[in-house]
């Protein structure tokens, strides 16, 4: 990011490689349209090329997948006003923590750690990750309290967590 | 379950982004000031991060070149068009252009009268050309320009700005951290070759972030017309 601050097109062009199929994975995912996914691609990185001040430090792939998903849900509020929550983008991150985590971190093997959840604990943290509905909705959908689908996630996202660090203890 | 086990619930939803603004104002200042939460927030980060990740396009199933030489060709074009010689940074030009008036400003005195008022506007100057050209100043790209900052003072250059349309002036804003509405600032003028150069007077440390819209003159109270940039600074 350094050198991208810099304005250097090289460097930019490594952080695309890197970094696109993440962004499009995402946007595909909350859009389910590629020509929007594709959009949502090219108007996140050139954002990032515009104004790299924007990423105040921290894991930069975590912070790259917030942006793309709220810009893909700037997208759908486009077409469709419904509340959503926005990730805290500015909040700042522990950058050890999170980069000893998710070291090696592949889309195959995160897959396989989601789909070991329960069904119970990954439908609420997928439905609200990527569908973007408001955990009361969730629990009107899935038919439980509220507060259980609070319970739900935080427990789900714990035991991934403690997947992705190897140390399985839920 | 205690009222604190249903916070640090709130926070799994907080770091999942499933909270609409109002609710995950409340949850991030807890997290600001509680030891627990804010571990737990970092602790889940991570796992957040996976989520996203699940997601990543296999190869070759992201858009593929054309999407990335559509990408790059507007990269590269802009990053030739930074690099030409007559493509100085922005804050180098407002140096020269300040430093130029000041050698005007200089010539033409005649009068001690003026010169005491030349001398406070030129101190002014000077300074403001001390922190555009220093080091340790923060750049931030802005819409056809920076904001700088140094220390509590803060700049916006601006160039190739259009003049506004008649009765109307540009105006800045500005977002103090923690605040949720913009507070008006100056309003300005562009010169004839669209550069413009100006101090804020609010402190650069105070701030979240900074606007500029189109106004009608004398400015308004809140910006009635989109920003035409705006940085988070």
């Amino acid at each position: 990011m350094r050198r991208v601050r810099a304005a250097d097109a090289d460097a930019f062009e490594l952080l695309y490689d890197r970094y696109h199929r993440l962004v499009y994975g995402v946007a595909l995912r909350v859009l389910g349209d590629p020509v929007g996914a594709e959009d949502v691609t090219q108007a996140v990185f050139l954002k990032i090329w515009s104004d790299p001040s924007l990423f105040r430090g921290g894991n930069f792939g975590a912070w790259i997948a917030r942006v793309a998903r709220n810009r893909s849900f700037d997208v759908v509020r486009s077409h469709a006003v419904r509340a959503r929550g926005e990730f805290p983008e500015s909040l700042p991150a522990d950058d050890s923590l999170e980069e000893t985590a998710l070291a090696h971190i592949e889309g195959e093997r995160v897959r396989e750690a989601l789909a070991a959840l329960p069904a119970e604990q990954r439908e609420p943290i997928e439905l609200g990750f990527f569908g973007g509905v408001t955990q009361e909705q969730i629990a009107l959908r899935v038919g439980v309290p509220l507060g259980t689908v609070k319970t739900r996630i935080r427990s789900g996202l714990r035991r991934l967590r403690n997947v992705l660090e190897g140390a399985v203890t839920v | 379950m205690t009222t604190h086990d249903q916070m640090l619930d709130s926070v799994a939803a907080y770091a999942l982004g499933l909270l609409a603004p109002p609710e995950a104002k409340v949850v991030a200042a807890h997290i600001e000031s509680c030891d627990r939460c804010r571990e737990e927030y970092r602790f889940l980060q991570p796992a957040v991060t996976a989520v996203a990740y699940s997601a990543e396009a296999p190869s070759g199933e992201s858009g593929g070149p054309l999407l990335k030489a559509r990408v790059m060709k507007r990269v590269r074009a802009d990053a030739a068009r930074r690099s030409r010689p007559g493509s100085w940074p922005i804050y180098a030009i407002a140096a020269a252009a300040l430093a130029l008036a000041i050698l005007t400003g200089l010539a033409d005195l005649s009068l001690y009268g003026r010169l005491v008022r030349e001398q406070a506007a030129l101190a002014s100057q000077a300074q403001m050309i001390a922190d555009l050209t220093a080091p340790d100043s923060r750049h931030y790209r802005f819409a056809g320009g920076e904001v700088l900052a140094r220390g509590e003072r803060l700049y916006i250059a601006m160039r190739g700005l259009p003049m506004p349309p008649p009765g109307h002036v540009y105006q800045a804003w500005t977002l103090v951290k923690g605040a949720t509405k913009v507070a008006p600032s100056v309003t300005f003028m562009p010169a004839g070759d669209g550069f413009a150069v100006v101090r804020l007077p609010e402190a650069a440390t105070m701030l979240a972030a900074v606007a500029v819209s189109t106004e009608p003159e004398g400015g308004s109270r809140q910006p009635t017309t989109k920003p035409i940039a705006m940085v988070r600074i």
